[in-house]
């Protein structure tokens, strides 16, 4: 497996709080607990109300741990030219988001995704349906 | 949308990447605002439609306004879901009644039914698609229409449009019991026997049992439905109140898409909060005031 460069940055910025879709993005995430990482993808589940993106990130003392990201739903991923085989198992990718409001838990509402072949993907984790 | 299938792929990609390179262009990055789509626009604040069509409202062999296509939006809409400001209302005109402002103030916005995968009700509408359904055929020899939505948890409403009346005491429900009649080119539809659960936008509006609402629906042009909706409710505002809305039709090739909400809900997860174990029926409590 590719070394993993991984860093989890929470970061305070003032941020409204996006508008999300489905569930309440306020009550589940929290826009001051920015974060940041490259991981690996364990797995996509592409489901409703929400698809989820989990991503093993390897911290600064080497511990892995599986982040949830959750993305929007299929209905807003789809229009957007997602596909269930956009990112894959083993895609090394860059993650920006906003950390949940449970301390610890590895939860996250992506709001950029980057593929490290380039690629940005609108995750919609924050800001969908 | 329609599946992508292998002799689409090479299509799908091309869209792929103008999508991704749209979407790279407005990403939010560090120290940036993040974009802030709201209601209605929030489907196409992420989704790239072309501009609606803008020709003539297609019309049946009766002469009837064909109001079928795929519409998205239409009411409040999105995680600041506002009745009065997304309905072009003015401030006071949605009037609740004092026990009604007593039960906002104290209301768990949490406690949202449409997070827990329960129905948007009639009034709210999610940004996804939705479509009238005829039965047994479109225009003025149409008995039943049913009104499919993607994204109200993947519901439906049917509306008799058979000349029936409403039941005198209709047995409660999410939707609601509703019939419809034409007044020339607009499908009016009037529903009551609503359940008192459903909030008809994201700051828990309520709507009780003793609830009406009339929707109007207007094909204005190819692309663009005017849907006005009255609420007249006397057990929780102190008048009427009529709210504007407009859907715009998809892309041609869009479709409804199957969304069974409650596949991998993880609500309340990030939030540290249980799933709620009832949806109350919203009702003035005993000795509070409400109009005739």
């Amino acid at each position: 497996m590719k070394r993993i460069f991984a860093v989890a940055i929470a970061l305070i910025v003032a941020l409204p709080s996006f508008p999300a879709a489905h569930h309440s993005f306020a009550a589940e995430y929290d826009d001051s607990k920015r974060v940041q990482f490259e991981g690996v993808v364990t797995k996509l589940e592409w489901t409703n109300p929400h698809a989820r993106l989990y991503v093993d990130v390897t911290d600064a003392s080497g511990k892995v741990v599986n982040w949830n990201l959750e993305l929007a739903g299929l209905g807003l991923l789809l229009r957007n030219g997602w596909t269930r085989n956009s990112v894959k198992a083993g895609d090394k990718i860059k993650v920006e988001g906003f950390a949940a409001r449970v301390a610890n838990s590895y939860r996250a509402a992506p709001s950029v995704i980057t593929t490290t072949d380039g690629r940005s993907l609108f995750a919609g984790g924050a800001p969908a349906p | 949308m329609r599946t992508l299938g292998s002799d689409a792929k090479g299509i799908a990609m091309k869209r792929l990447i103008l999508v991704l390179a749209l979407a790279g262009g407005t990403a939010p990055l560090l120290g940036q605002q993040p974009q802030q789509p709201q209601g209605p626009a929030a489907l196409g604040a992420g989704v790239r439609r072309p501009p609606p069509p803008t020709g003539p409202s297609p019309r049946l062999p009766d002469g009837t306004i064909d109001l079928r296509g795929l519409w998205v939006g239409g009411g409040p809409s999105g995680e600041r879901a506002n009745l009065e400001v997304q309905g072009g209302l003015k401030s006071g005109d949605i009037s609740p009644l004092p026990w009604v402002k007593d039960y906002l103030a104290k209301v768990d916005l949490q406690k949202d039914p449409y997070i827990w995968c329960m129905p948007m009700g009639v009034v709210r509408k999610s940004p996804l698609p939705w479509r009238f359904v005829a039965e047994p055929a479109v225009g003025k020899a149409a008995k039943i229409l049913y009104l499919i939505e993607e994204g109200g948890t993947h519901s439906y409403r049917q509306i008799f449009v058979d000349g029936r009346k409403h039941p005198d005491d209709p047995s409660p429900t999410w939707m609601g019991d509703s019939i419809g009649w034409w007044e020339g080119d607009t499908l009016v539809v009037e529903t009551v026997g609503f359940n008192g659960r459903t909030w008809m936008d994201r700051r828990a509006l309520p709507l009780t049992e003793k609830g009406k609402v009339t929707e109007r629906y207007t094909r204005l042009n190819m692309g663009t439905l005017e849907r006005v909706v009255t609420v007249d409710d006397p057990d929780a505002y102190a008048r009427p109140f009529t709210a504007r809305f407009t859907a715009r039709l998809s892309n041609p090739e869009d479709d409804i898409l199957e969304f069974i909400c409650n596949e991998n809900n993880q609500a309340g997860l990030g939030a540290g909060t249980e799933p709620p174990r009832e949806f109350p029926v919203v009702a003035p409590p005993p000795g509070a005031a409400t109009r005739p």
